[in-house]
């Protein structure tokens, strides 16, 4: 296990992928989800297939698995000036960035507040603006209850069956939507303009789900980034664990050098 | 068998931590999902320190990323001791 300090924040890291063997290939640093997402679902995911061909960096985002429980900072800008300088820190030179959900979100904020370090980006049902995200509403209410009735069951019941398990998911939920900042800076969170993604002049690989509520914002992303193309996988938000055999196949796909 | 029962059972109790509270011993039969409630974070834990004890001589990553998210919480130890031993085996 590996941790790094970054904007002053103890950050889990983890790293897969060959050594030797993967040559000059660029890196990729992938980012999960909110709340009670984590990078296990990158790490027992999609990552080990894009792993074969480079090498992954992994991290929990701050407050979430086993990166420190910090009060503030969960707005997107904060996000990606987090990512940027775990980028900064484990690589030299622009890499690939994937993000599922909220870290798409933020994925898509650091390749255009840091264009030097992105070299491409690919976003799994990146919501747009922010009040899509489908927790959104349950979030609002600061409910954990609420929260993770809203989840699907697969992943309702991986996080919350039994004593021990269920306890750690409220008490890690409780702090983030009673104790951090994270309710109001998700809701102080605007769209992105397309006059601004229009800039965005590097590779961009979409994937979403076509039973998500999220769903329109890849034919917006589509239309508005000059470098984008779009997968539609059978399934809802979750992609990156209901579809993660596909998702990683065509991230290997995608991501070049 | 026992060797490798031993270690994966050492690794699981190291991650769990403080959060121990289980009176049985580790079996080749306890699960992961009910017996242990290892959280997917502490899955990645576990995966982290068998690669540290085995190297690449077990994939155990690879090995679970060909498995579904229901199939992964009711693995039994006995299946991961299963899989090391057939691993080394073949090596």
């Amino acid at each position: 296990m590996s941790f790094l300090e970054l904007n002053q924040v103890r950050f889990h890291v983890q790293e897969l992928g060959p050594g030797a063997e993967s040559g000059e290939s660029t890196p990729a640093f992938m980012a999960h989800g909110l709340l009670v997402d984590n990078l296990a679902s990158w790490y027992f995911g999609a990552a080990p297939r894009v792993a074969r061909d480079r090498r992954v960096v992994l991290y929990d985002l701050r407050g979430h698995g086993r990166s420190e429980a910090v009060r503030s900072g969960y707005d997107v800008a904060t996000g990606a000036a987090d990512l940027a300088a775990l980028v900064g820190s484990a690589a030299e030179g622009p890499v690939h960035l994937v993000g599922h959900s909220y870290g798409a979100l933020v994925a898509l904020r650091c390749a255009l507040d840091y264009p030097q370090l992105v070299r491409s980006l690919a976003l799994v049902e990146a919501p747009l603006p922010p009040s899509r995200l489908e927790e959104m509403r349950s979030i609002a209410t600061a409910d954990p209850k609420k929260l993770l009735a809203a989840l699907p069951g697969r992943l309702r019941e991986a996080l919350t069956s039994g004593r021990r398990r269920a306890a750690r998911a409220r008490k890690s939920l409780e702090f983030l939507l009673r104790e951090s900042s994270l309710v109001a800076d998700l809701a102080a969170e605007v769209d992105i303009p397309d006059a601004e993604l229009a800039g965005l002049e590097i590779p961009v690989q979409l994937i979403y789900g076509e039973r998500s509520s999220c769903r329109p914002v890849g034919d917006r992303l589509l239309t508005a980034l000059p470098q984008a193309s779009l997968e539609v996988l059978d399934g809802g938000h979750y992609l990156s664990v209901e579809r993660s055999a596909e998702v990683g196949e065509i991230l290997a796909g995608f991501l070049h050098g | 068998m026992s060797d490798t029962l031993q270690t994966v059972g050492r690794m699981i109790q190291e991650v769990i931590g403080d959060d121990w509270d289980l009176d049985q011993p580790i079996t080749l039969e306890t699960s992961f999902g009910d017996d242990l409630e290892l959280e997917s974070i502490e899955f990645v834990s576990l995966a982290e320190a068998l690669k540290v004890e085995y190297g690449d001589e077990v994939d155990f990553v690879g090995w679970l990323s060909t498995k579904e998210l229901d199939e992964i919480i009711q693995l039994k130890v006995g299946d991961v001791v299963e899989f090391i031993d057939l691993c080394r085996s073949s090596n």
